[in-house]
Order: structure tokens, then C-alpha cells, then sequence
């Protein structure tokens, strides 16, 4: 075997690295487009500056009262949801093998993963209703008289934070992004099935809302991302707002909150970065010749863990700096547990453009799948005949939509990240100069991550 | 399902993938179906079941996804005119990842979960590689559509087969005749500085030797360059050809540069679908190759002359007449490889009924009645064209074309001959044991 190994080495062999839509995207200008993002960014921090902060905060918090929303299908919502989940575990276990017919990878990752956090950024907290755990949790308090949230001090030490969910979004991460076949349905249906069986024990031992709110990644993740969208329910009525109002009366995370939100910018960066030729050549690896998810496990394991440890030290450089240009006192942690809020917007523009072409077209997979969802034939909801149109996301026409939508939004999820954090330092630094002066730093960082954002959609990419 | 030529015709019928892939169930799912047990009280009429190891995700998806249509409408034209030996024919899709170490795991889990008769069908030269000592070690015969030398070399094992696309280093010998007497004698080759363009590099000038012209410069890119300007002054002035096979998403940039360089007056060019495969020709940045030539191995435009059987054969894989998908103009295919899977399939099919292959226990027979075909006729089941087999090195030798792109399209210009494309063997796999 040691020496077939090295017979190939020195054998040629073909490669068909495919030239992708990105080589249509390496025509553009998308110099300008990185230099117009950056000054869009600072130009909006000088406005902002320029603004009284409380009649923007004011303004900003204005909001149309729509309509009141009962809460009470959400245990039965939630048992459908469950049901659909053991049904998609089915497939996952028993339907095709082939990861673009089966539901359940198309379901997970495209649906629930890339397209459903767009509508919780949008459309505020579905999830809460769509929770595969609140209805059964419900169910067996009631039967087996678990304990419930009120009655008793959790069980859950406080100490631990989000720590829970933070590696298990970090397990998460590392399964979508490093694991060599988190596509293949089978796999994907022990991963998903005993991680609902495990949180749901961690819900009985530790009640729902705590469980939930620190330990469940998904719902932590998902809460965090509803706090940007235009609708919000308060109190059983439904509001629309500017999008990330809400995110400015959010209170300040612990340290552990503050790093699972960069965690989850950090990863979906690293995913971006992880394929361009930059990053493979650091380590030699050639992109036209790309050796396969097995081969680069450890260097993937490390640039996971890298990303995260660089942005999580230079926002921590950035609100160190800002507290010390204040220089009105501030603790460290509760600055950088409120500023991190403005990271929301920022993981979600990443989360949109990342994941925009995958959606696009897997969208159009999952719909076929799921009206066949164990290859037998079955046309359920009438789409499983429908054609995929893989061009949609092809040529150079789609590849000059696709990038200004995802420069747009880019830039978008930036701007917005300074005006929140502009609202969120006038909460720290009441006075006006000094909020300003704090948010220098960070400022700069947002500008900088637009950069690289834009950069990671314009350079060269394996695949 | 047969025209009145006897033609598969498949444009008239509703065919989806899905008709032709509703049997993909995994092996775990079939055990549980209620049906399961019908097959085994007959094992005469249970499918033939072909494992077929797919670039579903990874770096060779775009492929991947015109290989998977491409052998669905084989399998569903071989089952309409009556499967194999009378038995259907079932695809049993495994994604490989376009991973060496995936696509081991693959035919592994082939040979012994899916109990799979064959296994079939990967394109990238690091899995077939990766995956060939699986095949090995569960004697399961492996037909790959790849088009690497690494079959013909003899350097894997007596179960791996390439009976659907000629080898890389046939086709590029095949080139040298046309190169020499048409495009000029002094030819300048700009390729990727890896083993995708060695075999370029380490072919194209002896071929080109024996036909009196030669490679006066060879110019190496490193696979991370995204700009080419620099490289282009370190072509000789003398240049009358440049022979191109950059591949990766910079390849437009590439062309793009070259025809700044150059201006309107430039050398005869001269390239390998490879870097353009499932790319618009038309697209912004590739004006400058107006005039110029490309190997293909299967034509991507309809041509004037299509047999009928190149007719009948792109309706039924669902590609229109500038190679995009029927109904999704802008999906263009990888015609130029994908025909090997549709012509595999049907040298499967021909060994397996040469053998009397009736399960798993034959598969040395079928590996024996494939290393005794010699060629294969033109016609609805090689729609590419006549191809001859050495079943010493496992590898077909077929036609090759040279299209000039002209208006917007590629037109053939030239058909090669097979014998163009013949060299002497490297090896024998026959001498192994089974």
C-alpha cells in the first residue's frame, strides 16, 4: 500500500478543477466594491457620531403595534415539529444514499441551517414554536411531574454560563465544517437523533428555560438572531421595528455568551476562508488539486479554532482600547458583553451571503426530496418531478447578481453593526463624545471585517 | 421506448432522474421494504444493482451532477430495451466527496453493506486512485469514467476498468497530427504546475516530435497564480501555437490576459475543453478564444452531421443543442466527459451478458469476459463513436475531436483517428491473479 501510495506521487495525474462562477466574480471590479464597503462603513460611524445619540436612539426604538398572537398552539406546533424530525430521521436512516435525494441533509443544512436562520433574522423567533423539545418537555413534566423552572434554583450552575452551548456549537460547527461526510444521511441521522435524545435529558435534568437558554446551541443561536428582526413579539403582541432595535435594549452577555456569539461569526468566516487559495496555500495545499475533507481534517480542526481565538482577541483588543479612550471606567466584560450585540447583524449578512448560492440551489433539492422522502417513488406535495435548475447560479450574468446582493448585504450587516453599537456604547457612555470616542476601535474592526468579508467572496475559491 | 430506427428516444416519454433513480434505496432501507423478499426467491429476476460512486458534494459536485443525469438515462434506456440478461439494472448512489479516503470507504461499503455487483462511475483521478485498492480487496470490478492515464498504467489492480473514455495520454498524442499540420510546428504549452498539466508537459512533445514540430517553451503557472501577465513576455516570439490547459476558477482571467497581451494579432491557440468544461463559451472574458481550437472528447454543440445515435443519446441525457440542460440554458454540461458514463454503463452491460454473469460469485468471470472485448461499434450505445479495448491495460482507445470555436459555438473541425491515439502497453494486468 506504502508503495502504491508512492507510485501515484510520482504518477500525473488529471484533475478537473472545475472553472467555478467564482471565476466570473475575479473579473469584476471588485476592488471598488471592497474600497466603497470600507468608506460606506466609516462614513456611517462619522454620521452616527455626528448625531444626537438619544434622539437616535428614539427614533431607532419606534415601532407599529400590529396585533396580538396567543401562544398556545406552540406545545402542539412543537410536537408536529417533532414528528417531522423522527420522520426526516427515517429517511435520513432508511431513504436514498444519495445526499441530494434524501431530506434529511437537505433539510438540516439548507433549510433549517442556511434558510430558516434568514427568516428568524427577519421574521423574529419561529423557533420558539418549532422547538422539537418544548411539546415533549411539556408532555413529560405533566406525566412524570419533572420538575419546572419556577419551583426550585437550577440545577445548571451558573457559573457555567453558555459554556454548554458553546462547545456544542462548536461540535456543531466542526461536524458541518471539518467532519468528512456531514451530508451522508445516515450519519446525519445518529448525529441529529442523539443529539435531540441528549438535550432532551439535559431538558429534564436541567428544566426547558435553562437548558434552553444556555445549553441548547440552536436555541441559544436562534434567540440571538431573532433580537435583530423587524417583528418581534412582546408580551403575546407583535410588533415591526427597525431592523436591531431590539438588539439595543439587549442586556450584557457573560464572557460566555460573548464568545459563543463570535463563535458563531468566526465559523461561518472560517468556512468562507477555508477554500480560498490563500488559506490552502499557507499550508500547501494545492486548490486545483483539492485532496478531499479527510485529508485536511487537522488543518481545518486548527483554522476553526484559529478563526475563533483571532476575532474573539481583536474584539477584545477593540473594546479594551474603546474603554480606555472613554476612559470613564466601564468593566471590561459588561462593555464587551453589550457590544457583542452588534456582532448580530455582522454573522447574519456573512450567514446570507455564505450560504445564499447553497440555498438557492439545494432549496430546490429539498423540495424534490421531500415529496419523495424514501426513494419509493411517492410524489407528496406534487415537486418531485420539478426540475432542479442548477443555472440559476451559473454564468457570468448570476455571478454579477449574486455578488452585488452579497456585497449589499456585506455591507448592509456592517453599517447596521456601528449603528448598534454606536446605541449600545451611548447606553455604557452617556455622554455623547465619549460613546463616540469608545466606538473608534470597533469601528475600525467592523471596517476591516467588511474588507475581509468582501475579499473572502471575491478571491479565488477551491471548488 | 425505441424510435422507429431503434433508437432510444426518451425526449417524447416523461423521464425525470427520479423515474430512473426511484429504486436508490439504501441497503439498510431495501432490507426493511416490504418487497424486499420477492427478489430473493428468484435471484434470476432481482436487479443488477451498480454501485455508483458520485462527486454528490466536494470539489467535483459540478461534475458529479451531469455524470449522475448522464447515468440515469443510461440506466433508463438499458431497462426500457430490457435491463441485463433480462434483469433491471438499479444505480445505488454513494457520495463520495470527491475524497480519496471517502471514496475507499465507499466501495468498501459497496462490496460488502450494499452487496453491490459492480461499482461505477468516479471522475477525479485523486478517488480512483484513493478507491482502486478497495476494489482489489473486495475483488468487486470498479469502472471509472475518468479519463486519467492511471488505468492504463497498470500501476492499480486487475478490477479496475476504464472502457468508456480514452486516457489523457492518448488523447493529448492524439492532438500532435492536427497541431503540426494545421495550427504551426513551434508550439509554446502553458499549463498548471501540477500533475494535471505534467501529463501535458511529459506527452505533448514527443507526439509532436514524431510529426516534425516541437515545444519550444514550456511555461509552468503555480496553481494559487490569479494573474498571468508576467508570465506571458517568457513566450518565444517564434510562438505560431500556444498550447493551453490552465484549469480553475482563474482560467477567464487567463484568457482574458492573453488576449490584452496579444491584441489581435496572436499565435494560433490551442487548449483542452478541460479548462472550459461546464462553462458558457460566451462568456465575458472569452472573446480572445474567437478562432481558436479545443480538444473534446464528446462534441458539446449539436453538430451538423450528429449521427443518430449522438442525437438519440443527448435527448436522452437532456441537453440541448449548445450543450446546456434542456429547460435550464444557462447549466451547461461537461459533455466532453460524460458521455463515458452512458458508454460504460453499456460495456457493463455487454460483459455482464458475455459472462453469463448471474451475481457476486461471477464477478471474476466478468472480469475476464471485459478483459476480452476488443471494440465497440458506433451507434446507440456508444454514441461518441467506434472505440477499440486493450484488455491487457484495461483502457479504450475511441476518436477524439478538435472544435473551433466560431460564432459563439464550438464546430468540430477534425476527427482523429484511433490509431492516432494508440501507444505501446505499460503493462499487463491479465498477469494478476484474480
Amino acid at each position: 500500500m506504502a508503495c502504491l501510495t508512492t507510485a501515484f506521487a510520482l504518477l500525473p495525474t488529471p484533475a478537473f478543477a472545475h472553472a467555478s462562477d467564482r471565476g466570473h466574480v475575479l473579473l469584476l471590479p471588485t476592488g471598488y466594491y471592497i474600497a466603497g464597503g470600507a468608506l460606506a462603513v466609516a462614513f456611517s460611524f462619522l454620521t452616527l457620531a455626528l448625531l444626537p445619540p438619544a434622539a437616535l436612539d428614539r427614533f431607532w426604538r419606534r415601532r407599529l403595534s400590529l396585533l396580538t398572537v396567543s401562544d398556545h398552539p406552540r406545545t402542539v406546533l412543537s410536537l408536529f415539529s417533532l414528528a417531522g424530525f423522527v420522520l426526516l430521521i427515517a429517511t435520513g436512516l432508511f431513504g436514498s444514499r444519495d445526499p441530494l435525494s434524501n431530506p434529511l441533509p437537505l433539510v438540516i443544512w439548507t433549510l433549517l441551517w442556511a434558510g430558516f436562520t434568514l427568516l428568524q433574522g427577519v421574521l423574529g423567533d419561529l423557533w420558539s414554536w418549532l422547538n422539537p423539545w418544548y411539546g415533549p418537555w411539556r408532555v413529560a413534566s405533566r406525566v412524570f411531574s419533572l420538575r419546572t423552572d419556577e419551583a426550585e434554583p437550577s440545577l445548571l450552575p451558573k457559573w457555567l454560563g453558555y459554556w454548554p452551548a458553546f462547545v456544542l456549537f462548536f461540535g456543531f460547527a466542526w461536524f458541518e465544517l471539518i467532519d468528512p461526510a456531514p451530508d451522508d444521511p445516515s450519519r446525519l441521522a445518529f448525529a441529529a437523533g442523539i443529539y435531540w435524545l441528549l438535550s432532551f435529558a439535559a431538558i429534564c435534568v436541567f428544566g426547558y428555560e435553562d437548558w434552553s437558554r444556555r445549553g441548547e446551541f440552536l436555541t441559544v443561536f436562534f434567540s440571538m438572531v431573532a433580537r435583530f428582526a423587524p417583528l418581534q413579539r412582546e408580551k403575546g403582541r407583535l410588533h415591526l421595528g427597525w431592523p436591531g432595535a431590539k438588539l439595543l435594549s439587549a442586556s450584557s452577555l457573560p464572557a460566555s455568551g460573548t464568545a459563543f456569539l463570535l463563535l458563531a461569526l468566526s465559523s461561518v468566516s472560517f468556512d468562507g476562508l477555508s477554500k480560498t487559495f490563500f488559506w490552502l496555500g499557507l499550508f500547501g495545499v494545492n486548490p486545483l488539486e483539492f485532496p478531499g475533507r479527510t485529508a485536511l481534517i487537522g488543518i481545518g480542526s486548527f483554522g476553526l479554532v484559529l478563526t475563533f481565538i483571532l476575532l474573539a482577541a481583536v474584539f477584545a483588543l477593540a473594546v479594551s482600547l474603546g474603554q480606555r479612550l472613554a476612559g470613564d471606567g466601564q468593566p471590561f466584560e459588561k462593555a464587551a458583553g453589550l457590544l457583542v450585540w452588534s456582532i448580530v447583524p455582522i454573522a447574519l449578512a456573512y450567514h446570507i451571503a455564505h450560504y445564499l448560492t447553497a440555498l438557492l440551489v439545494d432549496g430546490q433539492y429539498a423540495l424534490v426530496a421531500l415529496s419523495d422522502p424514501f426513494a419509493l417513488g411517492w410524489n407528496l406535495f406534487g415537486t418531485a418531478d420539478r426540475m432542479v435548475e442548477a443555472g440559476v447560479v451559473a454564468g457570468a450574468e448570476s455571478a454579477w447578481w449574486l455578488w452585488n446582493l452579497q456585497a449589499g448585504v456585506i455591507i448592509a450587516g456592517h453599517v447596521l453593526a456601528v449603528l448598534i453599537a454606536h446605541g449600545l456604547a451611548w447606553r455604557l457612555h452617556p455622554q455623547p463624545s465619549r460613546a463616540a470616542l469608545s466606538q473608534l476601535p470597533l469601528t475600525l474592526l467592523m471596517i476591516a471585517y467588511t474588507i475581509f468579508g468582501l475579499w473572502l467572496l471575491a478571491t479565488p475559491t477551491a471548488g | 421506448m425505441a424510435d422507429k430506427n431503434g433508437f432510444f428516444d426518451l425526449s417524447k416519454s416523461t423521464l425525470s432522474r427520479r423515474t430512473a433513480l426511484k429504486g436508490i434505496v439504501a441497503g439498510a432501507g431495501l432490507a426493511l421494504a416490504p418487497g424486499f423478499v420477492r427478489y430473493s426467491q428468484a435471484q434470476s429476476s432481482a436487479p443488477i444493482k451498480i454501485g455508483f460512486q458520485s462527486h454528490r458534494t466536494g470539489i467535483g459536485a459540478a461534475y458529479g451532477r451531469w455524470y449522475e443525469k448522464t447515468s440515469a438515462a443510461a440506466v433508463k434506456a438499458i431497462n426500457d430495451a430490457g435491463g441485463i440478461s433480462g434483469r433491471k439494472v438499479e444505480l445505488v448512489i454513494e457520495d463520495d466527496g470527491t475524497d480519496p479516503a471517502r471514496g475507499a470507504e465507499v466501495v468498501g461499503k459497496f462490496a460488502t453493506q450494499h452487496k453491490t455487483d459492480i461499482v461505477f462511475g468516479t471522475l477525479f483521478s485523486h478517488v480512483v486512485i484513493g478507491s482502486a485498492p478497495a476494489a482489489g480487496e473486495n475483488k468487486i470490478p470498479y469502472f471509472v469514467v475518468s479519463e486519467g492515464h492511471h488505468v492504463a498504467s497498470t500501476k492499480l489492480n486487475r478490477y479496475v476498468f476504464q472502457p468508456g473514455i480514452t486516457d489523457v495520454k492518448s488523447q493529448i498524442q492524439s492532438m500532435a497530427p492536427w497541431i503540426a499540420a494545421n495550427a504551426g510546428k513551434k508550439v509554446t504549452q502553458i499549463f498548471p504546475d501540477f500533475a494535471f498539466g505534467y501529463d501535458h508537459r511529459d506527452y505533448l512533445p514527443p507526439a509532436l516530435k514524431a510529426q516534425g514540430a516541437d515545444v519550444i517553451a514550456q511555461i509552468a503557472i503555480p496553481p494559487t497564480e490569479s494573474s498571468f501577465t508576467k508570465y506571458f513576455p517568457q513566450i518565444p516570439a517564434e510562438t505560431e501555437v500556444i498550447y493551453h490547459v490552465m484549469v480553475g476558477p482563474a482560467v477567464l482571467t487567463f484568457v482574458k490576459e492573453l488576449g490584452e497581451f496579444y491584441g489581435s494579432q496572436r499565435p494560433q491557440l490551442f487548449g483542452f475543453i478541460d479548462s472550459l468544461e461546464a462553462v458558457d463559451i460566451n462568456s465575458p472574458g472569452l472573446e480572445f478564444l474567437d478562432g481558436s481550437h479545443f480538444w473534446e472528447g464528446s462534441p458539446r454543440y449539436a453538430q451538423p452531421d450528429d449521427s443518430a445515435a449522438q442525437k438519440a443519446y443527448r435527448a436522452a441525457v437532456g441537453i440541448d443543442d449548445n450543450g446546456a440542460a434542456v429547460g435550464d440554458p444557462k447549466d451547461v454540461s461537461t459533455a466532453a466527459h460524460m458521455f463515458g458514463c452512458w458508454e460504460t454503463l453499456y460495456v457493463v452491460k455487454k460483459a455482464m451478458e458475455d459472462a453469463g454473469y448471474k451475481g457476486p460469485e461471477d464477478r471474476a468471470k466478468l472480469v475476464e469476459a471485459t478483459e476480452a472485448l476488443k471494440e465497440f461499434a458506433e451507434g446507440p450505445e456508444h454514441p461518441q463513436g467506434p472505440k477499440t479495448f486493450n484488455g491487457k491495460i484495461h483502457q479504450c482507445f475511441g476518436i477524439q475531436n478538435i472544435s473551433k470555436v466560431e460564432g459563439g459555438k464550438l464546430k468540430v473541425v477534425h476527427k482523429t483517428k484511433i490509431e492516432d491515439g494508440l501507444y505501446e502497453p505499460e503493462g499487463d494486468y491479465t498477469t494478476q491473479a484474480l
